[in-house]
């Protein structure tokens, strides 16, 4: 077991060293990362940019332990994940990942306040009064409480990001990964999404990694590493936006 | 569109497998009936002429008394003739008897004649030889050597057997061949197929002598006879073909289901791709023909796969039938063109069929589909009030029509009926099977928690595709359930005959002018398989009419408790006898007949000829007392257990009896050989009917395999949050389970009300009491081997869906 506490007083809440990962082979053989080194800062909103097909959603699929690198090691919340077999790589996901993804979010047959609460059962954990104290918490934070009886196909685009939101923070996770949350909004509601996750971490002390390619997004993070070929071109801290397309354009430059 | 329509064929070929397997099995079905059927006709066909070889002319059309006096007449004339017949007579070994009586023939006299080709040992020199059919000695265990007691009572033979022969052909062919002279005795009584003739002169001749002879019988040349014979035999293998290609239509109407199901789930997963193309300006029409020529292709690739595989399987299963069982006399296989063409157009029609409806519905799409956002598969709702009220209303029509078909006993109204209920149902099932699947959820999700909760909302999000998938199952297993309850309440039906026929399972009687020991009745009781046994007092006596020296017993109410049927059977009143049917000379039953004792006689009325009880007759005490004032022990009549193995039965009573030169009669065999006849029928009836439940079977696989395709990025989400593998192959195994067990239920249901239906509409005239016995062991097994079958069902689907690492499934289309 992992303390809750951990990810908060060490500095960091995953890193990765030497992480490669290969698709195809022979002539089809694609280099997503080329051994990227990194380390996430706990307790912070963190943004990782760069063009498609820069390897970003890699990397962050390797972080999470959706996917087995190639080479390299991943270690997130004091735990190595390449020592952990499909079993409990996904008991410790469980336990300790949070995911919001661009799309496709939630389950279609389940009401959103049953999506919610997904990962819970998922573990078997009974749902008792901390975690009732808790949801019900997260659903107001994301003014999603009158929402919670209503199935995905009644919800707005927006509304939906935010039920993957709650989703993600009320087991409490030690870091919450967000690929393109924003990808499919509008700019309204793009804005309350990535206010609620800055939110998370301010004031809920959550760790929060995003990986996105609008510059409108990344200014959010309190820090963003661009990505390019595979490997970490740049990490800024606080960028300006001027920084940001700087960093991008000129790929390290 | 030529190309389209390629390009999808490929890509989509793993999607067709279970559509395509479905229509191989139904075009095999028909290929391998083909194959059955002209192996079966060339059996029965061939070798029909060897009988007539040496024939002139063929007697047939006639009795045994007119068979018997044509013997007479080659005798006088010095003609040749053979007699085609065969008595059915009980035949045992060591007091054993072989099933309900076994066919009993001839050797001509005249050697020119003999039609029958020895295999082993020699033909019988004299009257108490015999030879058998070789086929039936090998399934009997009979071998050279062995005595044969041939009929009962007075007319009882003992015969050894001398060797064992080859019957070419299939219409009188018997298993056991006497001299003529010996079975001569039984001919009155024979059936008679034929007499073959060959007398001095023309043939025209002797026809006119013969025909003159014998008004009454058609004399015919060889060659007329035999072809006459060949369609006889032909019309049996007809009917046969017949009733096999029922169930192959049962077989085809089950891939139907599938088929339609696999269409409408693939066009509902390519719903962008027709939009799209509906984008880049394809018309309706072009979509539409484009997928219709997809299932036609797919219905003709399917379809020579089936002739493929039936000819292959058809040819294999012959040559097994004729190495494993010579006795069911199968031929060479000749497949005909008119069945191939026949089952290649009804596998690529049941195709185009099958696609029909899905296709008209997938092509409505609108160009704009493609553009909207992916918003995932929508949950459809359930299904209109217009259906539910049809559906309702067929089920109403048809419980009336069964109503009123039990009323009037009318089958055909009752199969109407039937029909109807039977499609209202799968008409209202997108409601029923889903609520039903929640109820049965509901268990699974407090067995095994989130898995089964999955499982659950999977089985009913789409409530038209979860009710077609199990309706293909429920056409399976409504007609197998139907069928065996039909037949278990046809068994106790049979049973009870039985026990009228047989109301005494076994007697151990007294060898004439002797008394059976007094330690004896302890014996048999202490037999495991006895359950009652009781002495009956009688004493030795002789009757006139012919009937001659025999034994009188005289049972007490305490003998009534042992028989099986008609207790007060076992005390005929004061001036009546009952007599041994064997004892009664040519079946003529005297009304009234003198029994003399000593110097004591009594005339008494025959209220009885039955045969059963073995070889004595049956009065009342009373009467007993006044002609033997110190009667003996006569007879045992004995209870057995009914399970008992019955040689094992006899020859532990033969033992015990022997010791006093007792005679043995059981009834256990002909209980063993009538529940074999049902068992046999019901294993065929069951395996022909199990096609269409794999059929079933491999469109609820399918459903899953689709499903776990089109819900790819679903369970890399579950996966993500912190479904394990096991987890998921728990839900997906739940959904498979959920689903072929809901429907297995449904079918039982449905299957026991029709049993009910049919044992009250096509039984109740011939049996005044009818009563349905659920045979609940069968019952269980076929909803255990669906639950299993569905979990073998999920298989492969759930093989891939956990191979797919969640990263991938997340950028699934």
């Amino acid at each position: 077991m992992i303390e809750t506490s951990l990810h908060q007083t060490t500095g960091t809440a995953a890193t990765a060293r030497g992480l490669t990962k290969t698709y195809g082979r022979g002539d089809a053989e694609v280099h997503a990362l080329r051994g990227v080194d990194v380390d996430l800062p706990a307790g912070r909103f963190t943004a990782i940019m760069g063009p498609s097909g820069s390897g970003k959603s890699t990397l962050m699929h390797c972080l999470a332990g959706l996917d087995q690198p190639t080479a390299g090691a991943v270690e997130v919340a004091g735990v190595a994940l390449q020592e952990l077999d499909d079993t409990a790589l996904t008991r410790f996901r469980r336990d300790h990942v949070g995911f919001v993804f661009q799309s496709f979010n939630l389950l279609p047959m389940l009401t959103a306040g049953q999506n919610i609460l997904l990962p819970l059962e998922l573990a078997g954990r009974k749902v008792g009064r901390d975690e009732r104290a808790r949801f019900e918490m997260v659903v107001e934070v994301l003014g999603l409480a009158d929402r919670t009886g209503h199935l995905p196909s009644q919800l707005s685009g927006g509304q939906q990001q935010r039920v993957a939101i709650a989703r993600a923070l009320v087991a409490q996770p030690a870091i919450v990964f967000a690929d393109e949350p924003t990808g499919n909004l509008d700019s309204t509601a793009s804005a309350e999404v990535l206010d609620f996750l800055r939110h998370s971490v301010r004031e809920l002390g959550q760790t929060v990694v995003m990986v996105t390619h609008e510059l409108d997004a990344a200014a959010y993070a309190d820090e963003v590493i661009v990505i390019a070929d595979g490997r970490i071109a740049r990490q800024l801290d606080q960028p300006s936006r001027d920084e940001l397309v700087a960093a991008l354009q000129g790929r390290g430059a | 569109m030529r190309t389209v329509i390629l390009a999808s064929m490929r890509r989509h070929t793993r999607r067709y497998v279970a559509a395509t397997l479905a229509v191989v099995i139904g075009v095999t079905f028909i290929i391998v009936t083909n194959a059955l059927s002209s192996a079966a006709r060339d059996g029965m066909v061939s070798g029909l002429d060897a009988p007539y070889a040496n024939a002139d002319v063929v007697v047939s059309d006639l009795d045994g008394d007119q068979a018997a006096s044509l013997l007479d007449r080659a005798e006088k004339e010095g003609a040749a003739a053979s007699v085609l017949g065969w008595a059915w007579l009980p035949v045992s070994r060591d007091g054993t008897e072989f099933g309900d009586g076994v066919d009993v023939g001839a050797l001509p006299r005249d050697n020119t004649m003999r039609w029958q080709e020895l295999v082993d040992g020699r033909f019988p020199a004299v009257d108490d030889e015999a030879v058998v059919d070789a086929n039936a000695a090998k399934g009997n265990d009979v071998h050279i050597g062995d005595t044969l007691t041939i009929g009962k009572g007075r007319d009882a033979l003992d015969v050894e057997v001398v060797g064992t022969v080859d019957s070419p052909s299939a219409m009188v062919w018997t298993a056991v061949y006497l001299t003529q002279d010996a079975q001569a005795r039984w001919l009155e009584r024979s059936q008679i197929n034929s007499v073959a003739w060959h007398g001095q002169g023309s043939v025209d001749d002797q026809i006119s002598d013969l025909s003159s002879a014998y008004p009454d019988a058609t004399v015919q040349t060889t060659d007329a006879f035999v072809s006459d014979q060949q369609k006889v035999a032909t019309n049996g293998v007809d009917v046969l073909a017949i009733i096999l290609l029922l169930f192959a239509a049962i077989a085809i109407a089950t891939s139907v289901m599938v088929i339609a199901n696999t269409f409408s789930i693939l066009f509902a997963q390519r719903t962008r791709d027709f939009a799209l193309l509906r984008c880049v300006g394809a018309t309706r029409r072009q979509v539409l023909r484009s997928i219709r020529v997809e299932a036609l292709l797919l219905g003709i690739g399917s379809s020579l796969l089936g002739l493929l595989a039936g000819t292959g399987l058809g040819v294999g299963l012959v040559a097994l039938i004729r190495d494993r069982a010579p006795g069911a006399r199968l031929g060479e296989v000749s497949f005909s063109p008119v069945w191939f063409a026949g089952a290649f157009l009804v596998g690529t029609a049941v195709t185009l069929v099958a696609a029909w409806l899905p296709t008209r519905r997938a092509t409505r799409v609108s160009p704009l589909a493609a553009l909207r956002p992916d918003t995932g598969v929508d949950a459809r709702t359930a299904s209109g009030r217009l259906r539910i009220a049809l559906g309702v209303l067929m089920v109403e029509a048809g419980v009336l029509a069964m109503a009123a078909a039990i009323a009037a006993t009318a089958v055909p109204v009752m199969v109407v009926g039937g029909l109807s209920t039977f499609f209202g149902v799968v008409v209202v099932g997108p409601v029923v099977v889903p609520a039903l699947v929640r109820v049965a959820g509901s268990l699974a999700a407090r067995l095994i928690g989130m898995p089964g909760r999955l499982a659950t909302s999977n089985a009913v999000r789409n409530p038209r595709r979860t009710a077609a998938t199990t309706a293909s199952l429920l056409v399976g297993v409504t007609l197998t359930t139907a069928v065996l309850t039909g037949l278990a309440s046809g068994r106790s039906i049979i049973d009870d005959e039985m026990a009228t026929d047989h109301p005494l399972d076994a007697s151990v009687s007294a060898s004439t002018g002797g008394a059976l020991p007094a330690g004896m009745l302890s014996e048999i009781r202490d037999l495991p398989a006895v359950e009652q046994a009781v002495e009956l007092p009688g004493t030795s006596a002789s009757i006139d009419h012919h009937v001659g020296g025999i034994r009188l017993v005289a049972p007490d109410a305490d003998a009534g408790e042992l028989m099986r049927s008609r207790r007060d059977f076992a005390t005929p009143a004061a001036d009546e006898i009952y007599l041994p049917a064997d004892a009664v000379e040519d079946g003529k039953v005297p009304n009234k007949v003198t029994v003399t004792v000593g110097g004591h006689t009594r005339t008494l009325r025959v209220a009885e000829v039955d045969e059963d009880w073995g070889d004595v007759a049956v009065i009342a005490p009373s009467v007993l007392a006044d002609l033997d004032r110190s009667p003996t022990t006569q007879a045992i009549w004995i209870r057995a257990d009914l399970e008992t193995d019955a040689e094992d039965f006899s020859g532990d009573l033969s033992a015990v009896a022997s010791a006093s030169d007792a005679t043995v009669e059981s009834s256990l065999g002909k209980w063993a050989f009538v529940d074999l006849q049902l068992d046999v029928m019901t294993g065929a009836i069951v395996g022909l009917l199990g096609i269409a439940v794999v059929i079933a079977l491999i469109g609820i696989a399918n459903t899953l395999g689709l499903s776990v395709l089109e819900r790819g990025r679903e369970n890399a989400l579950l996966r993500a949050l912190g479904l394990t593998r096991r987890q998921l192959r728990a839900t997906l195994a739940t959904e498979a389970v959920l689903l072929s067990v809901v429907a297995t239920l449904l079918g039982t249901a449905l299957g026991i009300g029709f049993a009910w239906v049919a044992v009250q509409t096509m039984l109740r005239s011939f049996v005044a009491d009818v009563s349905m016995s659920l045979p609940l062991g069968q019952l269980a097994v076929v909803v255990l081997v669906s639950a299993l079958a569905g979990l073998m069902a999920c298989v492969l689907p759930a093989r891939r869906a956990v191979r797919v690492t969640p990263a991938t499934g997340l950028t699934m289309e």
